[in-house]
């Protein structure tokens, strides 16, 4: 397997006398794989996702992400990394309140120094696929839960990333909304966009996700359908 | 269970220390600073009047001393003065009688030289009911031939010395048997009241002074009062001249007194500074707090206690703050006070012991009310919508400021940064006003410093004229003496010598004769130049340098005690010739209380005085070493005396002072940006966890939390300069005021374009300086634990 993302032996310590909140896992994912990681609360699967995403480091081990130790980026250098490769939705969203749905999209576009009319022409076509186009100008406060899960996946994708890292998607949802979302990933991935997902929800990882990783302890409990595509 | 209480609190509070460092840091310091501007310059204010009000009330001094004609008022008129209503004690009369004293020259010299002009009275003992004499050294005149010396007239004369009485039949001869100290300075010296008539130049009018308290003297306009009173109980025309004790008080106090003026602005600077940013800093502590709060009081806190928690919080670093500051004070205090009991002869001067308690006790209760308020808002916060709201601003605010600087051409970290300080609006307008007291001070102190280095080098004339060469005898040569070599031989040898020096620019020579003039009771110094002397160096305040015979330039001080302003037309009277004179000018001098005249050689020439030679003073070209030059003048050899005009250290220690002050409120400014970008980055910890997951560098995120405060700055910039330029026009020609001279207007115009541009930045550089520390702190923060963060 050509592996977009490898972890080697990745141990990830808070407190030196507790217990590790992930211990020595390695595990590969393949560019346009859906993988589902799930796992009890305090399992160690959210931190497993941040260290993926370069946000949290690990005390030992390798994280190697497009041929790229992220693990010895400096934090310029994994917010480039962000930049070129990484899409990441959370759980309560994560807007600034402060600005417009189109000023939230646009954000990562103009951190990462592209033009303001490209980046603009791609957040209006990311809002319009994600059908919030009219609330370009809102804030995301005056939003409902679903609407804002749409404006973050927006954000995650305006700069086109190899991959996109989700931590709870819909934990925040009522269900409908949590389908929309679902399908909204689902659709991202048939065409081609490689996703983690991060859940407690067996049915969004059997409907969503063709790689299941189970995750206790801060082990890997299990790792079915690996190499699985839809 | 009252002791359970107090415990639950204090461990709240060392909670709350332990959790917010920085915030204690912060106050400590500020504290630290503002207490000791606030002790420096209260200090400076007491001790400016506390020795002399000490030494008056153990001397009894005389609130005003009143000189008559002793041929226009009877004993028994005068005697009769001491029940005039108001008068409450008073002594006198005392013979008086102004002498020319022959003092012994110095070695080389055959001859006596004339020293100032010596006012003595006659008293048969120091003691009395008013104006007890100190008695310094050896005793009291006893019999004719004796004097005692008054310590502020010595002029290097030691016990057993001799002085010849110039201008008193035969030229009696006094020996010096004692040194005593007047605290009113009613006199140079002391002779018995028998030996005054025997000193009284022939046709002279014979003069005695008279001593009194009144009731009231506690004002200028008491005094006044006190001596018009005295005066209308005489005949008229008998009393020639009064002075009051408020004169000699200034006088003697003059020396600190123009310093307190901007050391009170620094400390009022200082002190609102302080209380703002202990309110930024508290009231950003229950806003950061009030989850902290909610669980406190959920978890059975009372108002009460949670007030007293956060209470507690500000008080323990204030507390620490208070009592450095008061060291910090003492210590800054040591140089100028040192001066000051140079002036008085006190000894040591410190800060009174009243003013280390009551400053940091007033600021501490400052500082408690200032906590107390945004406490009292934390006591009374609802527990649920506490742990609920969390510290986010209100929604909605700042928003349009978002959207609108959106459209700037700026990256974007930039104009993210630069509408955050709308979203709190109080606090923006809290660290506004405390970088604008910042930079204003920056900008004062600039101006004052500029000020204070021309006033400096206007005293000592150091650029103009760098060289003084004195001629043996110093131009006071008295008939009897006999210069050697000649007065004229001297100035060929030093003409010659001047000219022989490629350094000399220009020379000129100066002499000074003693003269009377109305409406001064004593004689005034008045200097006369040969030649063009325009490029001397005086600063004009107003008019012009004499460009004629018969004009005259005078200090600040002539015309303030003789009433006449540049325009007028005085007599002098010099020897026996009386010489009307024209006031061209008015120059900035402060030597001998201002009380001395410029004028050219010829117009002191018509008094008749054989004018000699004193002083040369010396121009030299640009790039000519003054120490070099001095050197090279020792060929003229022994007698001559070669000086070097350098400012007066004491500017520099001056200057040092306000560089020092300056820079604590500079200090305390930055402390007050740094708080309140440490609240900011507190509150927005987790957006910053958002910005650095959505791929904002490190260096994007040190541009936007500086931007937090930099559009803040820059506003405070341009708001501090035109108040800091105004409070240094209003404090300079207070402190000039407070020495009794004018200014010349390019000593206030000391700001230049350029400069202005540059302190306006002064805002932007305290906030810039004040926020990189957080900044760098939230460029640091991992992501993930941003995110975590509540």
């Amino acid at each position: 397997m050509d592996a977009l993302i490898r972890l080697d032996e990745v141990t990830k310590r808070y407190d030196n006398d507790a217990a590790p909140a992930v211990d020595g896992v390695s595990m590969q994912i393949a560019p346009g794989e859906a993988v589902a990681v799930m796992g009890p609360s305090g399992s160690g699967k959210s931190t497993l996702l941040n260290m993926i995403a370069g946000l949290d480091r690990p005390t030992s081990g390798t994280v190697t992400v497009a041929g790229e130790r992220i693990d010895r980026l400096s934090e310029t250098g994994v917010a480039r990394f962000w930049r070129r490769r990484v899409g990441m939705i959370f759980q309560f969203f994560n807007l600034l309140d402060d600005l417009t749905v189109l000023d939230n999209v646009l954000l990562p576009a103009q951190l990462a120094g592209v033009p303001r009319g490209k980046a603009q022409a791609r957040a209006d076509e990311l809002l319009a696929a994600l059908r919030i186009g009219k609330y370009r100008q809102a804030y995301p406060a005056r939003l409902s839960g679903g609407q804002r899960q749409r404006v973050a996946i927006a954000r995650a994708l305006v700069n086109r990333p190899a991959m996109l890292l989700a931590d709870e998607p819909t934990g925040a949802l009522d269900s409908a909304n949590g389908e929309l979302i679902g399908g909204l990933l689902l659709d991202l991935n048939r065409s081609g966009q490689t996703l983690v997902v991060v859940t407690h929800n067996p049915d969004l990882a059997a409907r969503y996700a063709h790689r299941t990783i189970e995750v206790a302890d801060g082990r890997i409990a299990a790792d079915a359908g690996v190499g699985a595509r839809r | 269970m009252r002791g359970a209480r107090g415990g639950a609190v204090a461990r709240a509070v060392r909670g709350g220390l332990s959790r917010r460092r920085v915030q204690t840091i912060v106050i400590g310091l500020v504290l630290l600073a503002s207490t000791g501007a606030c002790v420096l310059a209260l200090g400076l204010v007491v001790d400016s009047n506390a020795p002399f009000d000490s030494a008056f009330a153990a001397q009894n001094g005389a609130h005003a001393v009143v000189t008559v004609d002793a041929g226009k008022a009877t004993r028994a008129e005068l005697a009769a003065t001491a029940h005039v209503a108001g008068v409450t004690q008073a002594a006198g009369p005392f013979g008086e009688v102004t002498i020319t004293p022959g003092v012994p020259g110095p070695p080389g010299y055959t001859g006596r030289v004339a020293a100032p002009p010596m006012t003595l009275a006659g008293r048969a003992s120091p003691g009395g009911p008013v104006d007890r004499l100190i008695l310094q050294q050896g005793r009291w005149a006893q019999r004719p031939g004796e004097i005692v010396l008054s310590s502020s007239y010595q002029h290097g004369l030691s016990l057993g010395a001799q002085i010849t009485a110039g201008g008193a039949p035969g030229t009696p001869r006094l020996t010096v048997v004692g040194v005593a100290d007047s605290i009113d300075q009613s006199a140079d010296g002391w002779v018995t009241p028998g030996q005054i008539a025997a000193l009284r130049a022939p046709g002279t009018p014979a003069t005695a002074q008279l001593l009194y308290r009144f009731a009231d003297a506690g004002t200028a306009a008491a005094v006044r009062a006190g001596i018009a009173a005295v005066s209308a109980a005489l005949p008229a025309g008998a009393v020639t001249s009064t002075q009051s004790y408020l004169q000699v008080r200034a006088q003697v106090s003059s020396g600190i007194a123009p310093i307190v003026p901007f050391v009170v602005a620094f400390a009022c600077l200082g002190l609102v500074m302080s209380v703002l940013i202990v309110i930024n800093v508290i009231t950003g502590a229950v806003v950061a707090g009030y989850r902290r709060i909610g669980i406190l009081k959920s978890i059975g806190f009372t108002p009460g206690q949670v007030v007293a928690a956060y209470t507690g919080q500000v008080l323990a670093p204030a507390v620490a703050g208070c009592l450095g500051g008061v060291l910090l004070g003492n210590v800054l205090a040591v140089p100028v006070l040192g001066r000051t009991a140079t002036v008085y002869g006190v000894g040591t001067l410190r800060v009174p012991v009243w003013v280390d308690v009551a400053v940091p006790v007033a600021m501490g209760a400052l500082v408690g009310i200032s906590a107390l308020l945004p406490s009292l808002r934390a006591g009374r916060l609802n527990a649920v919508q506490a742990i609920a709201t969390g510290r986010a601003p209100r929604t909605g605010r700042g928003y349009a400021a978002h959207r609108a600087l959106g459209k700037l051409p700026l990256p974007r970290p930039v104009t993210i940064g630069l509408a955050a300080p709308f979203a709190r609006p109080g606090r923006t307008a809290v660290t506004l006003t405390a970088i604008v007291l910042g930079a204003a001070a920056v900008t004062f102190a600039a101006g004052l410093s500029a000020s204070l280095t021309r006033v400096a080098g206007g005293l000592s004339r150091a650029q103009a004229d760098p060289i003084q060469v004195g001629l043996p005898g110093g131009g006071a040569i008295t008939r009897a003496g006999k210069p050697q070599p000649s007065a004229a031989a001297q100035q060929r040898a030093v003409e010659a010598v001047l000219r022989a020096q490629p350094g000399t620019l220009h020379y000129t020579v100066e002499t000074t004769v003693q003269a009377r003039v109305t409406g001064i009771p004593q004689q005034v110094p008045v200097t006369a130049f040969r030649g063009n002397a325009a490029w001397i160096g005086y600063a004009m305040i107003s008019g012009h340098w004499y460009r004629a015979p018969g004009q005259v330039d005078v200090p600040t001080g002539f015309l303030t005690v003789t009433g006449k302003a540049v325009g007028d037309t005085i007599t002098l009277t010099a020897g026996h010739t009386q010489i009307p004179v024209r006031i061209v000018g008015e120059v900035f001098d402060t030597s001998n209380r201002g009380l001395e005249m410029f004028t050219s050689w010829q117009t002191l020439a018509r008094s008749g005085l054989p004018l000699i030679p004193a002083t040369y003073d010396v121009g030299l070209r640009p790039g000519t070493d003054p120490a070099a030059y001095a050197r090279a003048l020792s060929t003229l050899g022994p007698g001559y005396s070669v000086s070097i005009n350098t400012n007066e250290a004491f500017f520099v220690t001056l200057i040092g002072l306000i560089g020092m002050l300056v820079l604590l409120l500079a200090i305390v400014a930055g402390l007050g940006v740094l708080n309140t970008v440490v609240l900011h980055t507190r509150e927005r910890v987790h957006d910053l966890g958002i910005f650095k997951a959505i791929g904002m560098t490190p260096r994007q995120t040190i541009a936007m939390v500086v931007c937090w405060v930099a559009g803040t700055g820059l506003l405070a910039g341009v708001i501090a300069v035109p108040a800091g330029v105004a409070l240094h026009r209003y404090v300079l020609p207070v402190m000039a005021r407070a020495a009794g001279t004018g200014l010349p207007a390019s000593y206030l115009t000391v700001y230049h374009p350029a400069e202005l541009v540059l302190l306006a930045l002064a805002g932007t550089v305290i906030a810039t300086a004040g926020a990189l520390l957080p900044a760098s702190w939230a460029a640091r923060a991992r992501t993930a634990t941003a995110l975590r963060a509540e």
